[in-house]
């Protein structure tokens, strides 16, 4: 079978009975489980449009529909080849699932389909009104680390972890506020879509909120595995 | 048709079970002794011949250099992984052994998916013999944290018996579809398995659809390394302290004393499961150990033990994102959880009364049964939506994993990966795969290797699509495509602590070898059997009053078949030995039908007594 990235929907057909079978998971006409075809990103697996704020009950019912037909179970009995699609369909679904499902990943993954991103990269982008302020926590951090491996007074190592839940909330607090202006921004990006307007600038911002979200997340994650070490 | 059964391969136990066509509901199979319960236990003959279960069981007292428990613990792991467990149980690990463990028992040597290939199947001949049919086709029971190695393992134990592997499920979800259908439960359920070997905790989401069941798996973790076992060791440990101390007798240098000492403390740890306290006498050489344990003494001994469960349990609820209170259903599974310190600690974790309606030992066999049955007749509108355990990655520059599929992902999943190369010319990439959650390829689990091949070409120009898939048993497949040309490329993947298709190949010419032998030597224990049970009654019958009538050349003749037949079993030849006990029945007649006047004469005597 010879692929190429051109192929438009029109192009595919039914490896079975040779009807246009277009990106459908099944055949129309024969009702067989189809190839994916190479350029089907996670929203065409679920028929969405590319907007960030989808209908999240409503993916999880189409996901679950699908896993019925998709699932490995039900190819158990059939053809190797057939066995061979639905592990490949399947495997697609519940990927896509998983990303589309967390508006935060939803976002990453527009952004590697629009080329802004690289998979598995996750950039970190500390806000320059935060510098100095993590440079006196991860001072901190540090100095919890040391009393926990003296194994100093308690009375210092317990003023530490109160300096360090003070400073944990703090930080929850702006990852909410990142959080609320990640979510805006991709409101602009569905609303600019909407409206045919230019929605390039709006990647951009995106990545940018994106950046400093992740920054904000591992110094949060830092202090939780500190805290919960002993 | 060939049948298809659902097995539970545990660390202590091993059952077979099936789903009734009738009832539609899955039943365990009983083995020779009657119950469903297989000890997952290995002996070799000096002749050559396996034996597995009840009897291998005894073998460890008489023969341990020839018996092995407790294979599981070995799969899919490497000689470095099991140096600790020497220490703890008795199993020669060949010197040739190389990344994967091979286990020398007597005068063979085993890898450990032959070893439980071995009692895959003994439960495929209760099975058989069950249905007086073929069984060819099973879905094996694996804990949930395997790791990819160990699922392999299993899978190829599962080969080298002659059976295809539907599916390999998770022990947990496994027992939450035997509790389905059982219950009919909704909502939020944890399956708490603590069984010999190994503890999993899996949190599952059960949705009803128009098609019917969903159980989706949110989370899992667990410890393969934590179970009963872990509590019969620290048992073992105290006790061998306290005979040290108390008679300066150090067990060391007597593995069958260590394995006698050992079952009498497990038959304590299951009475305290039902008294407040037991005890335990054991005779040494002169003196005896004599020791009172109350339940609480006993729970002060394992606490730490069952503590380290809620490690596993806590992070499967933190990546469910869910609180303990959050949960409408708590399942026990595993024989462990039939301690009531166990049955607490859970209650008071979850805040509510977890279910133990279902045997704990059997419900996961009766779930694999569910399972073979949705596969090969859709018998039940149930689908299981699994995750896998542990994070999947590549080395990257620098010894960094760069993670593809993270944890508990629904399987089947997959990742994909473009990869060039860094030289001019250069002709192969060379790709580690790996899993574990932490930063560092060293920290993490070497699962494979595998070099992709490229044209020479400038540097930069090759164009290699990588795409990792995770299947529905968790196991790993991969597969490569040249981008320019769009070419497939066969991938050779060397697994790091796994057996190759080669040495699979080789194990199953052998097994195939061992099939037969297996049916024969079957025949010539029963047959053995059969001979000692009559020699040793004609014997007593020989003693008999009733032989002292008996003519001197009928008595000649029964000393002469008896003679025959007694060194016939010297042999192997079971037909033999089973035309010699026929030969025997003969001659013995004459002697039977005294033996049988004498008794009818008593009986009559007997009445007429009464009647005066």
């Amino acid at each position: 079978m010879k692929e190429t990235q051109t192929l438009t929907a029109s192009d595919l057909r039914c490896w079975s009975c040779g009807a246009a079978a277009g990106r459908a998971h099944f055949c129309p006409c024969c009702g067989k489980i189809q190839p994916l075809p190479p350029d089907t990103d996670y929203f065409a697996f679920f028929d969405l449009p590319r907007r960030l704020g989808l209908d999240e009950r409503a993916l999880e019912a189409s996901y679950h529909e699908l896993s019925w037909r998709l699932h490995p179970d039900r190819f158990a009995q059939a053809s190797e080849a057939e066995r061979r699609l639905s592990l490949d369909r399947s495997a697609q679904l519940n990927d896509a699932f998983r990303t589309l499902r967390d508006p935060v990943r939803r976002v990453e993954y527009l952004l590697w389909l629009a080329g802004r991103r690289r998979e598995g990269e996750a950039r970190q982008q500390a806000p320059p009104e935060l510098l100095e302020e993590v440079f006196a926590l991860n001072e901190t951090l540090e100095e919890l680390r040391q009393a926990r491996h003296a194994g100093g007074e308690a009375a210092a190592e317990a003023s530490l972890r109160r300096q360090l839940e003070a400073e944990q909330q703090k930080l929850e607090t702006l990852l909410a506020a990142v959080d609320a202006e990640l979510a805006e921004a991709a409101a602009a990006w569905d609303r600019a879509l909407d409206s045919g307007a230019a929605a390039e600038p709006l990647l951009d911002r995106l990545n940018e909120i994106l950046n400093r979200r992740s920054y904000l997340r591992n110094l949060v994650e830092n202090i939780r595995q500190e805290m919960a070490a002993d | 048709m060939a049948r298809t059964v659902g097995i539970d391969l545990g660390t202590t136990y091993s059952l077979v079970a099936y789903v009734d066509q009738e009832t539609g509901l899955p039943r365990v199979i009983p083995g020779p002794y009657g119950t469903p319960l297989c000890p997952s236990v290995v002996s070799v003959d000096p002749d050559g011949s396996i034996v597995v279960g009840e009897a291998a069981r005894r073998r460890l007292l008489t023969q341990p250099d020839r018996t092995i428990y407790s294979v599981k613990r070995l799969m899919g792991r490497g000689v470095e992984d099991v140096r600790e467990e020497q220490k703890r149980f008795s199993f020669r690990m060949d010197p040739e052994s190389t990344q994967v463990v091979r286990v020398r028992l007597g005068e063979r040597v085993f890898t450990p998916p032959e070893l439980s290939a071995f009692i895959l199947r003994e439960l495929k001949a209760w099975a058989e013999d069950h249905f007086q049919d073929t069984v060819d086709r099973a879905v094996i029971t694996v804990p949930a944290y395997f790791n990819d190695a160990q699922r392999q393992a299993t899978r190829d134990a599962g080969r080298l018996a002659g059976l295809e592997v539907l599916r390999l499920v998770n022990e947990p979800t496994a027992a939450a579809l035997a509790y389905g259908l059982h219950e009919q439960q909704r909502g939020l359920v944890a399956v708490y398995d603590l069984g010999g070997g190994t503890f999993d905790i899996s949190i599952l989401k059960l949705i009803s659809t128009t098609e019917g069941d969903i159980y989706q798996v949110l989370a899992t973790c667990g410890d393969t390394h934590l179970g009963g076992d872990d509590i019969d060791n620290r048992l073992l440990d105290i006790a061998r302290e306290e005979i040290r101390h108390r008679f300066r007798i150090d067990l060391d240098a007597a593995p069958e004393r260590i394995q006698e000492l050992r079952e009498a403390l497990i038959r304590a740890k299951h009475e305290l499961s039902q008294a407040e306290q037991t005890r335990v006498v054991f005779p040494l050489d002169g003196v005896v150990y004599e020791r009172r344990i109350t339940r609480a003494e006993f729970e002060d001994w394992i606490a730490s033990i069952i503590d380290r469960t809620f490690g596993p349990v806590r992070q499967a609820l933190a990546d469910a994102a869910l609180q303990p209170a959050q949960l409408d259903e708590v399942v026990l599974v595993g024989g462990s959880t039939r301690l009531p310190l166990v049955r607490r600690r859970v209650e008071q974790y979850f805040g509510r009364r977890p279910h133990t309606e279902l045997n704990p030992d059997e419900v996961v066999a009766l779930g694999a049964a569910v399972q073979a049955g949705i596969l090969t007749r859709g018998a039940q509108p149930m689908l299981l939506l699994d995750v896998t355990p542990l994070s999947l990655g590549i080395e990257t520059m620098g010894g960094v994993v760069a993670k593809l599929i993270p944890r508990n992902s629904t399987i089947p999943a997959s990742a994909q990966e473009l990869f060039t190369t860094g030289v001019d010319n250069q002709t192969g990439i060379e790709i580690h795969v790996l899993q574990g959650e932490r930063e560092l390829a060293r920290d993490c689990r070497s699962l494979a290797r595998f070099t992709l091949r490229v044209p020479p070409m400038p540097a930069g120009m090759a164009r290699v699509e990588v795409r990792f898939t995770i299947d529905a048993s968790g196991i790993l497949q991969v597969r490569a495509r040249d981008l320019r040309t769009g070419q497939e490329q066969g991938v050779e993947v060397r697994p790091s602590y796994g057996l190759t298709d080669a040495e699979i190949e080789r194990m199953l010419e052998e097994s195939i070898e061992y099939a037969e032998q297996d049916f024969t030597q079957r025949q010539l224990i029963e047959a053995r059997n059969e001979a000692e049970s009559i020699l040793h009654y004609t014997e007593k019958s020989l003693a008999s009053e009733a032989a002292a009538e008996l003519p001197d050349d009928d008595r000649a003749r029964i000393l002469a078949a008896a003679a025959a037949l007694r060194q016939a079993l010297a042999g192997t030849d079971y037909k033999q030995i089973r035309r010699l006990i026929d030969d025997l029945n003969q001659v013995t007649l004459p002697l039977a039908e005294r033996m049988m006047n004498r008794v009818l004469a008593a009986t009559v005597e007997g009445r007429r007594l009464e009647e005066l």
